[in-house]
């Protein structure tokens, strides 16, 4: 008897999943190595999307930077123009008068309730719920008309500018703001009705895509994903800028209650959590918020002293914002580098995928909450 | 023992919360549709909206101080001086370009121009994106030859 | 349609057409099939709508407004003729006499089973003496044309979805059969006439509520396995959209699309009117006495509204998950329900 070699394994299909699929959030392109269901690699393909943002940043004025932001992360671009007007500021030695800071973290917080909504309609969508989607963007609308009713654009705001923001608040913005404040918990209380502990739901996510702490710390992963896997980490909060040192807020974490922490379940429910945080803050501005200048007297012509450099951290919704500004004396900055959230957030993909199935990787994707618009600027 | 009754709770569950999300959406289907009938009624923009610009020829002094302004330079704008008297012969605005960011209305010493609250532009050509606000000028050879256009 | 084919001969003496003995059977067949096709296709093109419309009210929009007056209920007949329109693509790569086979397959399982749909005493095609057994039959063809289509598109995502169809397909015919075994011991017959008269006689008489509720439970697991069997929501990962795009008719487009489409809407009456017939008194009204097609049809429009109900509420499952349910959950379940029922006619 001559022994047989058998050769039993199967073959690993290669599956290019995106850019043009229906739950890559944008032009994200990965390139799949599955084994039946099973994921055995992903490899996230960007570029897709890329506009030269930095390099346009050093052929503009300072000040004509600021719409270019909104497209950055365009589903909280207030978040984006708050992070390089501080930089812009802290480069040219600006100070912000005080009600103008809190109009920025009214704006951004308000923001950030619009993207986690949008997060987590799209993370229903990518489970196959589409109800919690179409609910999601119902509020989200509030929050869009509250912000064009403050600034006239719903999705590229450009509001803050360098020095404050562009403009007070028209008189029937507070009471809008306080009812939609009113409205808001009892509508968090029934996505998490629908679509938190919803057992398909909580059976497709608690326990997929388990992202240890340590693993996220060395992929540089921040906001709600870093938060999800139990690290206590929020620039708000670390590293304090604007009014948010008067403000009282949590950092919500990731839990083991119903699956292992870092977990896709966990991912989403931090933006749950961050909603309601959000609105707390919301409620605190409004009642601690005084007249005054919203805009920094004779800002003019940014020219900041040549070699002055800095570089500002920001919690946007999707995790740390960077903005580097390097001045080189002119009109125009010698360098800005952005260090998008997303664009790392991503990179940890092929880490937590493997071995899982087809759905997760959807799954995963969703959970981390990445917008293209950021990954490739 | 904890293996039977996590699968009978699994079961539960399933059943439970399926029917805890089907009465949300159940209460939603007899309550009054919150989209808006779009082409049908227009929605009305609040006074701050970035739409299409409006622009008041009479108060302009043909600074160019907009076209500097804007960001992705969309705003052309021509000019005839003579003496004290200004002739805008030209503001087109590309709207394949413009970006809505309200930087050109700032600086504007003479506020001619705003942002104003249409929003419907769309165009089948490329030129019909190109928006004239100045009212058209037949000029003399001698105003030719004094125009200056200039997009920065 | 044997009382069409015992009628047709009188009325075609006085059409005065001549017509030998023997094409009469055949005639009767044909005008049958043409009815059952028609109203079909009719059925389809109103559920459609109705889903878009239920679907658009449970998300607070509205849906189609604009087609055919207030309600857009032309909808879906523009929509036909848009697909009619459309152009055919078969992709280059694809297996073309499979690819072109595949719909007519998934429409062929869904139509014959209409054969046995007892809608009332009188209409219905034909009372086959297994009638019941034959619905299941039949209706596991559809299963086939979805894999072939799967195959023959050539492509990676639809390949998936019919793998994926494939396997929830054998894990779900097993209980969807299983929970008819309580009904057809208690009615003692695998005709679907008979297993609705025996429920005659008002509300308390149906299966569904008999106890101790073997028979409901079984109506239960007949519902979700007939949904994962349609590839219904959640039970839809042959044509997952966030994962496969379209799943396994993803290079289809037009004509052939719809026939995709028709075929799920017609399967979603077939089930939910085989769940009326089997389990809620089929023609019987919810008082003794009542009867009539009206009461059929209005107990499965509402088994349908509910399966549009659940699909526009909950998450997809995931494959595991699916097979999971139909052999860990629905099968030991449905057993115990065959056992209990079993025992009780025993006596």
């Amino acid at each position: 008897m001559v022994a047989v070699e058998k050769d039993v394994r199967t073959d690993e299909l290669v599956i290019n999943m995106g850019p043009q699929h229906p739950s890559t959030h944008g032009v994200l392109r990965v390139v799949l190595k599955t084994d039946g269901e099973m994921c055995l690699d992903a490899q996230p393909d960007i570029g897709y999307l890329h506009r030269c943002a930095e390099k346009i940043a050093e052929n503009l004025p300072y000040g004509q930077f600021v719409p270019y932001t909104d497209r950055m992360d365009y589903v909280s671009g207030m978040g984006c123009n708050m992070g390089y007007c501080m930089a812009v500021e802290q480069v040219a030695g600006i100070q912000v008068p005080e009600r103008g800071e809190w109009l920025r973290v009214i704006v951004t917080e308000l923001n950030r309730i619009a993207s986690h909504l949008l997060a987590f309609g799209t993370y229903g969508l990518d489970t196959g719920a589409i109800t919690p989607f179409l609910y999601g963007f119902r509020e989200r609308e509030l929050v869009l008309d509250l912000l064009e009713m403050l600034c006239g654009a719903r999705l590229t705001y450009s509001y803050i500018r360098i020095g404050g923001v562009d403009g007070d608040v028209p008189p029937e913005f507070m009471d809008k703001l306080k009812e939609f404040l009113d409205i808001f918990p009892k509508k968090i209380r029934e996505y998490n009705k629908l679509l938190t502990y919803n057992h398909i739901f909580m059976k497709r996510t608690v326990g997929v895509g388990v992202l240890p702490a340590d693993v996220a710390i060395a992929y540089g992963v921040t906001g709600p994903c870093l938060r999800g896997s139990g690290v206590r980490q929020d620039v708000r909060r670390d590293e304090p800028y604007s009014v948010y040192p008067k403000l009282e807020f949590d950092v919500p974490v990731g839990t083991d209650e119903h699956g292992p922490i870092g977990d896709a379940w966990n991912r989403y429910y931090i933006r749950i959590r961050e909603l309601e945080e959000s609105a707390k803050i919301l409620r605190q501005c409004v009642k601690m918020i005084s007249p005054g200048p919203v805009l920094a007297e004779k800002v003019g012509r940014v020219k900041p002293p040549a070699g002055a450099e800095a570089y500002t951290r920001s919690e946007n919704a999707r995790g740390e914002l960077g903005f580097y500004i390097v001045s080189d004396g002119t009109m125009t900055p010698a360098r800005v580098k952005v260090r998008a959230p997303s664009f790392s957030n991503i990179s940890v993909l092929p880490a937590i995928v493997r071995g899982q199935m087809l759905a997760d990787v959807v799954a995963i994707i969703g959970s981390l909450d990445i917008v293209l618009g950021e990954i490739d600027r | 023992m904890t293996a039977v009754r996590t699968y009978f709770s699994d079961v539960f569950m399933g059943l439970w919360t399926a029917l805890v999300g089907m009465s949300i959406t159940l209460r939603y289907l007899f309550s009054k549709p919150v989209t808006e009938m779009y082409p049908d009624v227009k929605p009305r923009t609040p006074t701050r909206y970035r739409g299409i610009h409006v622009f008041e020829e009479e108060k302009c002094i043909g600074c160019y101080v907009c076209a500097k302004a804007c960001p992705v330079d969309c705003i052309e704008i021509g000019v005839v001086r003579k003496g004290k008297e200004i002739k805008i012969t030209k503001f087109d605005i590309d709207y394949q370009k413009c970006m809505f960011c309200d930087l050109c209305c700032e600086p504007c010493p003479a506020h001619c121009i705003h942002m104003g609250p249409e929003f419907e532009k769309a165009s089948f050509t490329r030129k019909g994106t190109i928006l004239q606000f100045a009212t058209p000028k037949t000029l003399t050879e001698e105003e030719k030859k004094v125009e200056k256009v200039a997009r920065k | 349609m044997s009382e069409l084919a015992a009628v047709l001969p009188g009325v075609l003496e006085k059409a005065g057409w001549s017509v030998p003995g023997g094409l009469v059977p055949v005639l009767a067949m044909f005008i049958c099939a043409s009815i059952v096709a028609a109203a079909m296709g009719l059925s389809a093109a109103v559920l459609v709508w109705a889903e878009r419309k239920l679907a658009g009210h449970f998300q607070c929009r509205l849906g189609p407004v604009y087609v055919g007056g207030k309600f857009g209920w032309l909808q879906s007949i523009a929509d036909g003729i848009k697909l009619l329109l459309k152009e055919d693509i078969i992709p280059a790569d694809a297996d073309r006499p499979l690819f072109r086979l595949a719909p007519y397959l998934v429409v062929l399982g869904v139509f014959l089973a209409f054969i046995a749909f007892p809608v009332s005493e009188k209409l219905m095609v034909a009372d086959l003496n297994i009638g019941i057994f034959f619905i299941l039959a039949v209706l596991t063809l559809e299963v086939f044309g979805v894999i072939l289509a799967g195959w023959a598109s050539n492509n990676k995502w639809a390949l998936l979805g019919a793998m994926r169809a494939a396997a929830q397909m054998v894990s779900y015919e097993i209980p969807m059969g299983l929970a008819i075994l309580p009904v057809v011991v208690e009615a003692q017959s695998l005709s679907l006439k008979s297993i609705v008269a025996a429920q005659s006689g008002g509300m308390l008489r149906w299966y569904v509520f008999q106890p101790p509720f073997f028979m409901g439970v079984s109506f239960l697991i007949f519902f979700l396995a007939g949904l994962a069997s349609l590839k219904r929501a959640p039970f839809d990962l042959p044509e997952a959209e966030s994962e496969l795009t379209a799943g396994f008719h993803t290079e289809y487009s037009g004509m052939r699309f719809s026939f995709f489409f028709m075929a799920e809407y017609a399967g979603m009456i077939l089930v939910s009117g085989l769940a009326a017939a089997l389990y809620l008194g089929g023609w019987h009204g919810i008082l003794p006495g009542q009867s009539g097609a009206m009461w059929f049809l209005l107990k499965t429009a509402f088994l349908v509204f509910v399966m549009i109900w659940l699909r526009w509420t909950l998450p997809r499952l995931r494959i595991d998950q699916v097979v999971y349910v139909g052999w860990k959950v629905l099968t030991p379940f449905v057993l115990a329900c065959v056992l209990g029922q079993a025992l009780m006619a025993y006596k």
